[in-house]
C-alpha cells in the first residue's frame, strides 16, 4: 500500500498496534479458559495481574520504535502505521497509528490497568467477569487511542462505555443503577450530535471526489494541509455540499457558521467524557458509585478520551471555529476548574470518592483551557501554543497517576474504616504512617506540588494559556488554591488531629499495597522532576498543529 | 577556586540526600545517626558554600569551564543592573514548541552570600535540634523535614530561572507544611499547617501568574543581562514602556504580581496571618526556620527580580508601603503579645516589612544586607526561646500539667509572664540572647544597627513618610524586645504559680480541674527547680551569637579595611555614613529601649498581674492583643464566602443540572429518531451501510443495557474472532 510520507509503518513489519489491541482480549480468552480448567480465583487473579505486563510490554516496545522528532509535510509522522480496506462500500479502512498525541495515553493506559487489577484483588463477587471487563476496558481505550479511521474510532469509543457501564452497574456502591445509567445515557447522548457530523462530512468529501473516514486525512483537509487526491479544505468542502443540498439558502452563506455547528457537534461529545462544565454531573455518581478498580480507570484514563478526541478531531477539523469559539471554551473551562474545586470542598465532610472524583473535574478544566488557549486568536507563537498542548498531555498523564493514586488509596481505606465519609475519621496517621505519607505523596501531586508531575502541566497549561487568553488564566488559579485547600482538609480529616475517630486504628500499607502505589508515585516524582523524555513524546505533533493558529482564521 | 564553583550544585544536593537517606533506609530507626547525618552533610555544604562564596569574592567565574577573573563591577548612579555572573549551568529541561526551557544553577554575588548564610544558619539549627529534640520519638522524620527544607532554600538561592525559583519555594512551603503540622495530633497544629500552606499559596498563584506573564512577554524566564535573559535592558525598556492591563505597564504589572508571592511567604500584611501560626510546630526549630529562612526567600525573590521593579516605579511605590506598613502595625502588634515565640514571631514580620520597604524606596543592597544580619540574629533569638521553653519544660509545675494535656503545658511554658529571673538559671542563654535583643533593637555595633541604619538611610533619602514609618517601627521594636528581655530574664521567678493556658481543643473534663491542681501544687512546691542548658544546644547559642556582634562588619559604611565588602561583593553602589541618620537612628532605639525598661522595670510581680500597657490602656491593649482582630475578619468574610460558594456549586449541580439530565434521557430517544428521519428522507441516497450498522450498534448497544455479561462477552468473543481471521488472512500473509 503506498502510503503519504507522513504516515509511517513500523520498520520490522510487525503489526505492534493490532497486538497491543488484542492483547488484553486475549487475557479475556485465558479467562474464559481458567474457567474450563476451574482454576481457583487468586490464581486468575495473578494471571491476569501478569497478563497485563503484556500490554504493557507492548506499549514498551512501541515507544522504543517511536521517533518523536519526526515531522513531515506539516504534521508529527503517525508512526507504526497498519492500514488496510475494510469496508469498501463507505471507503473504511482498518487504520492504527501513533503520533505524539496519543502514545502518552497509550502508555498511561497500560500503565494503570495493573494498578486497577490490583485494586479488584478485595473483589469476591464473579471476579472472572470483573476481570475480563477490566481488561474489555483496556482493549477498547487502547484501541480508541490508535484507531485513525473515523469508524473504529467510534466504534471504539461507544465500545468502553460497555464494560465500564456493567462495571459501574454490577459491582458498585448503593447508587449504582443510577449512576450507570447517567454516565451511559450521557456519554450515548453526546455522541449522536458527532455521529451525524460524521455522516454529513463523509458525504461531503464523497462530493468532493475524495470519499473517506480518514482521521488524519480529514484533519489535513481541515487544516489546510495538502492531501493527495482532493482540492481546498474541509471547511469549504463541507460548504460546497450544504450548498448543493440548499441548506445555506435557509442559514445563510457564512462558512464559519457550518464549521462552527461541526466544532460544537464535536466538542459537546468530547466534553462530556472530559467532563466539561456543565456536562459533567455524571463524573461524580461515576466516580463514586463504581468499584475502585472501575474509578480507577475511569477517572485515569477514560476521561482523557475525551481530551484526545478535541485534539485529535476538534482542533484540526474546525480551526477556524475553533479559534473563534475559543474564549467560549476558556470560559466553559474556568467555571468548570472553580466549580470543580468548590464541588471538592463542599465534599469535605462528605465522601472521599465524590471529593476526588470533583477535583478530576477541576484538572480537566485545566486541560481543556490548554486547549481553548491553544487555538485562541492573538499574537502568541508556535512556543506558547505548543506548551499548552504540551502542558494538556503532562497534565492527564499526570492527572491518570495522581488521581488513580488517590482512589486505590481510598479503596484501601474502605476496606480498613467500612466507610467512605470522611467526617468521624481522625488521628489514623498515629497507626497507619506509611499510608499518611503514600497517601500525602498522592495527594500533593495531584494539587500540583512542583517535584511531581501535576505542576508540570499546570505551569505549562498556563504559560500557554496566558499568551492567549490572560482573563480567564487569571480566574483559573483560584481553584488552585481551593482545590488544594479541599484536599489537605481530606488528609487532615482521615490522618491530622487526635485518634479519637471511628475506628481509632488501621492496619497500616500493606507491602502489596506499597509496591503498587510505589512505581506510580515513583513515576510522578520522574515526570515532575525532569518532564523532557515525556514533553518530547508529543512536542513535535503539537508544534506542528498548533501552527495554523498563528494565523487569523475565518 | 575552580572546585568550589565546579561543584556548586553539590550544595543543595547534600541535604537533599541526607533527606532521601533517612526517609527511604532503615537509618531512620536510629534518631541519633539521622541526626548526625543530616548535620555531618550540612555542615559539608557549609564548607562547600563559604569556599564558593571565596571565590565569588575574589572575582573567580567559570566560562565554558575555564576559571577566569572576572572584572570588577561597582555599579552606577541610575538603573539597577546586576554583575556578571560567575557560573551559570543549563540543561534543557522541557520542550517548548520549537525552543526549549533551560534549567540550572545561576551564582553572582547575592547568591553565594544566601547560599553561606543559610548554610550557616541551618547547620546551627540542625545542631540545636539534636539537643532539642532528642527526647521525641519522630526525630528521624524532623530531621528529614529540615534537611529537605535547607536544601529547598538553597536550591531557590541557586536558582537560574524564575521557575526552577518558584519549584523550590514551593517546596519549602511544603516542608512548612509539614513542621509546622509535625505535631500532628493536636488539632491546632493541623490547622495552623493547612492555613499556612493555602495562605502561602494565595501569594504563590499570584506569583505564578507572574512568572507566565513574564515568559509571555520576554519569552523565556532565565536570569542574565545578555539578550535572552530577564533583566536584558531592551527587554526591560520595552517593558516599561508598553501598556498591559488596568492602565499598568507590562513591567508594572508583572512585578506587582511576582511581589504578590513575597506578601504570601514573607508574610506581609494582608497575608501576614499565618505566620504566627506557624508557631505550632516544634519549638523553636520550625518557627526559626519559618522565621529566619523561608520567609526570607520572598524578600530574596524582589531582590532577585529587581530590575523588573526598577523598570517601573509605580511597583515600587506598592512594594514601599506594604513594607513600611507591615513594618509599623506588627511591630504594635506584637507590643501586646505574652507568647515568646510570637513576639519574635510579629518582630520577624516587622523586620521583613523593612526589607521590603527597602527594596521599595531602592536600597537593594540595604535590604540584602539586613537579610543577613536578620537572619544570624533572628535565628539566634528563636534558638534562644527554644533553650528557655526547653529548659521552662522541665519546671515541676509545667510537667505536672504535662500528664493530662501537653499543648497546654507547652503552651504555658511559652508564656513570658510565667518566666522571670532567668538571668542567673539560664547564664549561656541569657547572654547570647542578649546579643540578639541588642542587635535586633538596633544599638552600635551589633550587626542589626548597622543594616537597619542603612535601611533608613535609603529611606531617608529617597521617602521620608517611609522614613518616618520605619522609624516609628524602629522605636516599638526596642520597646517589644525590651519589655520582653526583661519580663524574660530579670525579676523574680514567676513559674511555680503559672498562668494556665486553657487548650479550646482538650477533651472536657480537664479544664474544671486547674483548680485542684493548684492545691496539689503546694504540697510539691519545692521540689525544686532544676535548671539544665544542654551543650549541643549553646554551642549554636555561641556561633550565632557572635554572627550577631559581628555581621554587621561585613558591609561597613567605610572605606578602608571591611568597608562596603558586601556591596562590592554584590557589585552595587556602596553607601556612606551619614552622621545624622545614624544619630538619631541610635537615639530611636536608646529611647525605645528606656521606655520599655520604665514601663516594665516593676511590672509582674507574679504572673497573673495585669500588664502595665493593659492597665493604662485596656482598649487600646485589648485589640493589639487580638492582633486587630484580622483572623476573625477573615474567617467572617473570606471563610464564610468560600464555605458558601461549596454550598452553591453543589446545589447548582444538583437542582439544576442533574434535573436536566433526566430530561436528557428522553431527549436522547428523541434525537435517535430525528437521525433516522434524516437518513431516511434527506440522505437516503447517502451510506445506508453505515446508517443501518449505527442503527443496529445503538440496538445492540441497547439490548447489552438490559442484557447480561454473558451476553456481552460473546460479543467480545466474536469480534476477537473476527479479529484474528482478519490478521490471519490480510496482515499475516
Amino acid at each position: 500500500m503506498n502510503l503519504p510520507e507522513y504516515l509511517l509503518p513500523a520498520a520490522d513489519g510487525v503489526p505492534w498496534l493490532t497486538l497491543l489491541v488484542l492483547s488484553p482480549l486475549v487475557g479475556i480468552a485465558l479467562i474464559g479458559l481458567s474457567w474450563l480448567l476451574k482454576l481457583d480465583e487468586r490464581t486468575i487473579k495473578t494471571g491476569v495481574l501478569a497478563w497485563t505486563g503484556v500490554p504493557l510490554l507492548l506499549a514498551g516496545l512501541i515507544w522504543a520504535r517511536f521517533d518523536p522528532n519526526a515531522v513531515a509535510s506539516g504534521q508529527g509522522v503517525v508512526q507504526l502505521v497498519e492500514r488496510v480496506p475494510w469496508i469498501q462500500a463507505i471507503r473504511v479502512d482498518y487504520f492504527l497509528g501513533v503520533d505524539g498525541l496519543s502514545l502518552p495515553l497509550v502508555l498511561l493506559t497500560a500503565v494503570m490497568t495493573p494498578v486497577a487489577v490490583i485494586a479488584s484483588w478485595g473483589v469476591s463477587e464473579r471476579v472472572r467477569a470483573h476481570l475480563a471487563l477490566l481488561l474489555l476496558l483496556e482493549a477498547a481505550m487502547l484501541g480508541y487511542f490508535v484507531a485513525l479511521d473515523f469508524f473504529f474510532f467510534f466504534i471504539f469509543w461507544e465500545f468502553s462505555l460497555v464494560p465500564a457501564f456493567f462495571l459501574i452497574q454490577n459491582w458498585g456502591r448503593e447508587q449504582r443503577r443510577y449512576a450507570a445509567f447517567k454516565f451511559f445515557v450521557y456519554t450515548m447522548a453526546g455522541s449522536l450530535g458527532m455521529l451525524l457530523l460524521f455522516q454529513l462530512i463523509y458525504l461531503s468529501v464523497r462530493q468532493a471526489g475524495y470519499p473517506t473516514f480518514d482521521l488524519i486525512a480529514l484533519g489535513r483537509l481541515g487544516q489546510g494541509l495538502p492531501v493527495a487526491g482532493v482540492e481546498g479544505n474541509l471547511r469549504d468542502i463541507l460548504f460546497a455540499y450544504l450548498e448543493q443540498l440548499g441548506v445555506t439558502n435557509a442559514l445563510g452563506r457564512y462558512p464559519l457558521l457550518y464549521s462552527s455547528i461541526a466544532m460544537w457537534a464535536i466538542f459537546i461529545a468530547f466534553a462530556i467524557k472530559l467532563a466539561v462544565w456543565p456536562f459533567h454531573t455524571w463524573l461524580p455518581d461515576a466516580y463514586a458509585e463504581g468499584p475502585t478498580a472501575a474509578s480507577i480507570l475511569l477517572s485515569a484514563v477514560m476521561s482523557k478520551m475525551g481530551a484526545y478526541g478535541m485534539l485529535r478531531l476538534l482542533l484540526p477539523f474546525t480551526p477556524d471555529a475553533a479559534q473563534y469559539f475559543a474564549p467560549a471554551l476558556a470560559a466553559l473551562a474556568v467555571v468548570g476548574v472553580v466549580a470543580g474545586a468548590f464541588g471538592a470542598l463542599n465534599q469535605v465532610n462528605g465522601d472521599i470518592k465524590r471529593l476526588i472524583g470533583y477535583t478530576s473535574i477541576n484538572h480537566m478544566g485545566y486541560v481543556m483551557l490548554a486547549i481553548a488557549g491553544a487555538a485562541a486568536a492573538g499574537e502568541a507563537g508556535v512556543a506558547a501554543r505548543a506548551s499548552a498542548i504540551n502542558g494538556a498531555l503532562v497534565q492527564m498523564v499526570a492527572h491518570g497517576l495522581s488521581t488513580g493514586a488517590l482512589f486505590y488509596l481510598a479503596g484501601a481505606l474502605y476496606e480498613r474504616t467500612g466507610r467512605w465519609e470522611l467526617s468521624g475519621l481522625g488521628g489514623l496517621r498515629a497507626s497507619a504512617p506509611t499510608f499518611a505519607g503514600v497517601m500525602g505523596i498522592a495527594l500533593f501531586a495531584n494539587l500540583g506540588l512542583p517535584g511531581l508531575a501535576g505542576f508540570v502541566g499546570e505551569f505549562f497549561i498556563f504559560r500557554g494559556a496566558w499568551a492567549t487568553l490572560p482573563f480567564f488564566t487569571a480566574l483559573a488559579v483560584i481553584g488552585l488554591v481551593v482545590t488544594a485547600l479541599a484536599l489537605l482538609l481530606m488528609f487532615q480529616r482521615i490522618f491530622l488531629g487526635p485518634a479519637t475517630g471511628n475506628p481509632r486504628a488501621i492496619a497500616d500499607l500493606r507491602p502489596q499495597e506499597f509496591w503498587t502505589m510505589a512505581p506510580i508515585l515513583l513515576l510522578s516524582l520522574l515526570i515532575g522532576v525532569y518532564p523532557a523524555p515525556l514533553m518530547n513524546l508529543g512536542n513535535a505533533a503539537a508544534g506542528q498543529l498548533v501552527a495554523i493558529f498563528t494565523r487569523v482564521l475565518g | 577556586m575552580a572546585f568550589f564553583l565546579q561543584n556548586a550544585w553539590l550544595i543543595p544536593l547534600l541535604p537533599l540526600l541526607a533527606s532521601a537517606i533517612i526517609t527511604l533506609t532503615p537509618i531512620r530507626r536510629q534518631a541519633m545517626a539521622s541526626a548526625w547525618l543530616a548535620t555531618g552533610l550540612m555542615m559539608v555544604a557549609t564548607v562547600l558554600a563559604l569556599g564558593l562564596l571565596a571565590a565569588v569574592a575574589g572575582g573567580w567565574a567559570l566560562h565554558h569551564g575555564e576559571l577566569v577573573q572576572l572584572a570588577a563591577h561597582h555599579g552606577e548612579h541610575g538603573a539597577f543592573a546586576f554583575p556578571e555572573p560567575n557560573v551559570v549551568q543549563r540543561l534543557v529541561w522541557a520542550p517548548t514548541g520549537d525552543t526549549a526551557l533551560q534549567m540550572g544553577i545561576y551564582i553572582d554575588g547575592a547568591a553565594a552570600a544566601m547560599l553561606a548564610m543559610v548554610t550557616i544558619t541551618s547547620t546551627c539549627i540542625h545542631l540545636f535540634s539534636i539537643g532539642y529534640m532528642a527526647a521525641h520519638p519522630r526525630q528521624s522524620r524532623f530531621f528529614s523535614f529540615i534537611a529537605l527544607f535547607t536544601a529547598a532554600m538553597l536550591l531557590m538561592s541557586m536558582a537560574d530561572n524564575l521557575l526552577l525559583f518558584f519549584m523550590a519555594w514551593e517546596i519549602m512551603g511544603l516542608c512548612s507544611y509539614l513542621l509546622i503540622g509535625f505535631l500532628y495530633e493536636r488539632p491546632s497544629a493541623a490547622r495552623a499547617a493547612v492555613k499556612a500552606f493555602i495562605t502561602t499559596r494565595i501569594g504563590d498563584v499570584l506569583l505564578l501568574l507572574g512568572i507566565v506573564y513574564l515568559y509571555a512577554q520576554a519569552g523565556g524566564i532565565s536570569f542574565g543581562n545578555e539578550e535572552g535573559g530577564i533583566f536584558y535592558p531592551p527587554l526591560l525598556e520595552r517593558l516599561a514602556s508598553e501598556t498591559g492591563a488596568l492602565g499598568l505597564s507590562h513591567a508594572a504589572g508583572i512585578a506587582l504580581l511576582i511581589f504578590g508571592g513575597t506578601v504570601g511567604k514573607s508574610a506581609q500584611f494582608p497575608l501576614h496571618v499565618w505566620l504566627p501560626d506557624a508557631m505550632e510546630g516544634p519549638t523553636p526549630v520550625s518557627a526559626l526556620i519559618h522565621a529566619a529562612t523561608m520567609v526570607a526567600a520572598g524578600v530574596f525573590l524582589v531582590a532577585r527580580t529587581f530590575p523588573i521593579f526598577a523598570a517601573d516605579p509605580t511597583s515600587l511605590g506598592v512594594v514601599a508601603f506594604i513594607g513600611a506598613f507591615t513594618a509599623l502595625f506588627a511591630a504594635t502588634i506584637a507590643l501586646a503579645q505574652f507568647d515568646i515565640k510570637r513576639i519574635l514571631a510579629y518582630s520577624t514580620l516587622s523586620q521583613l516589612g523593612f526589607m521590603v520597604a527597602a527594596l521599595g524606596v531602592g536600597g537593594w543592597v540595604a535590604a540584602m544586607f539586613h537579610l543577613i544580619t536578620h537572619a544570624f540574629f533572628k535565628a539566634l533569638l528563636f534558638l534562644g526561646s527554644g533553650s528557655i521553653i526547653h529548659a521552662m519544660e522541665q519546671q515541676p509545675s509545667i510537667q505536672r500539667l504535662h500528664h493530662h494535656d501537653e499543648y497546654a503545658a507547652q503552651q504555658t511554658a511559652q508564656d513570658i509572664r510565667n518566666m522571670g529571673g532567668l538571668r542567673t538559671r539560664l547564664p549561656w542563654t541569657f547572654w547570647t540572647y542578649t546579643a540578639g535583643y541588642l542587635a535586633l533593637a538596633g544599638i552600635v555595633p551589633f550587626a542589626g544597627f548597622w543594616s537597619k541604619d542603612e535601611i533608613l538611610l535609603d529611606a531617608f533619602k529617597h521617602n521620608l513618610a517611609v522614613y518616618v514609618t520605619l522609624s516609628a517601627a524602629a522605636f516599638l521594636t526596642a520597646v517589644y524586645m525590651t519589655r520582653q528581655w526583661w519580663l524574660v530574664f530579670f525579676g523574680e521567678y514567676r513559674g511555680a504559680h503559672p498562668v494556665v493556658f486553657q487548650n479550646p481543643d482538650a477533651p472536657a473534663g480537664h479544664a474544671g480541674h486547674g483548680h485542684d491542681d493548684h492545691h496539689h501544687d503546694d504540697h510539691h512546691h519545692d521540689h525544686g527547680e532544676h535548671w539544665h542548658e544542654d551543650p549541643r544546644m549553646i554551642a549554636a547559642l555561641v556561633v550565632l551569637a557572635s554572627f550577631a556582634v559581628t555581621a554587621g562588619a561585613f558591609n561597613l559604611p567605610f572605606d578602608g579595611p571591611g568597608g562596603h565588602w558586601l556591596a562590592s561583593l554584590w557589585g552595587q553602589e556602596a553607601a556612606k555614613l551619614d552622621p545624622l541618620v545614624a544619630g538619631l537612628s541610635l537615639l530611636i532605639a536608646l529611647a525605645g529601649i528606656a521606655l520599655g525598661w520604665y514601663g516594665y522595670r516593676n511590672a509582674f510581680a507574679t504572673a497573673t498581674d495585669t500588664d502595665p500597657l493593659a492597665a493604662r490602656a485596656p482598649g487600646l491593649f485589648a485589640v493589639l492583643n487580638a492582633k486587630y482582630r484580622i483572623d476573625e475578619l477573615y474567617a467572617a468574610t473570606i471563610g464564610r464566602l468560600t464555605a458558601s460558594l461549596a454550598t452553591a456549586w453543589s446545589l447548582l449541580d444538583r437542582s439544576v443540572i442533574d434535573r436536566l439530565v433526566d430530561g436528557m434521557g428522553r431527549f436522547t430517544f428523541g434525537l435517535g429518531k430525528v437521525n433516522f428521519i434524516i437518513d431516511d428522507t434527506l440522505l437516503n441516497d447517502g451510506p445506508d451501510g453505515l446508517a443501518s450498522g449505527t442503527q443496529g450498534t445503538g440496538r445492540q448497544a441497547r439490548r447489552l443495557q438490559t442484557g447480561k455479561a454473558q451476553d456481552y462477552l460473546i460479543y467480545v468473543f466474536s469480534g476477537l474472532l473476527a479479529l484474528a481471521v482478519f490478521w490471519l488472512y490480510v496482515i499475516g500473509r
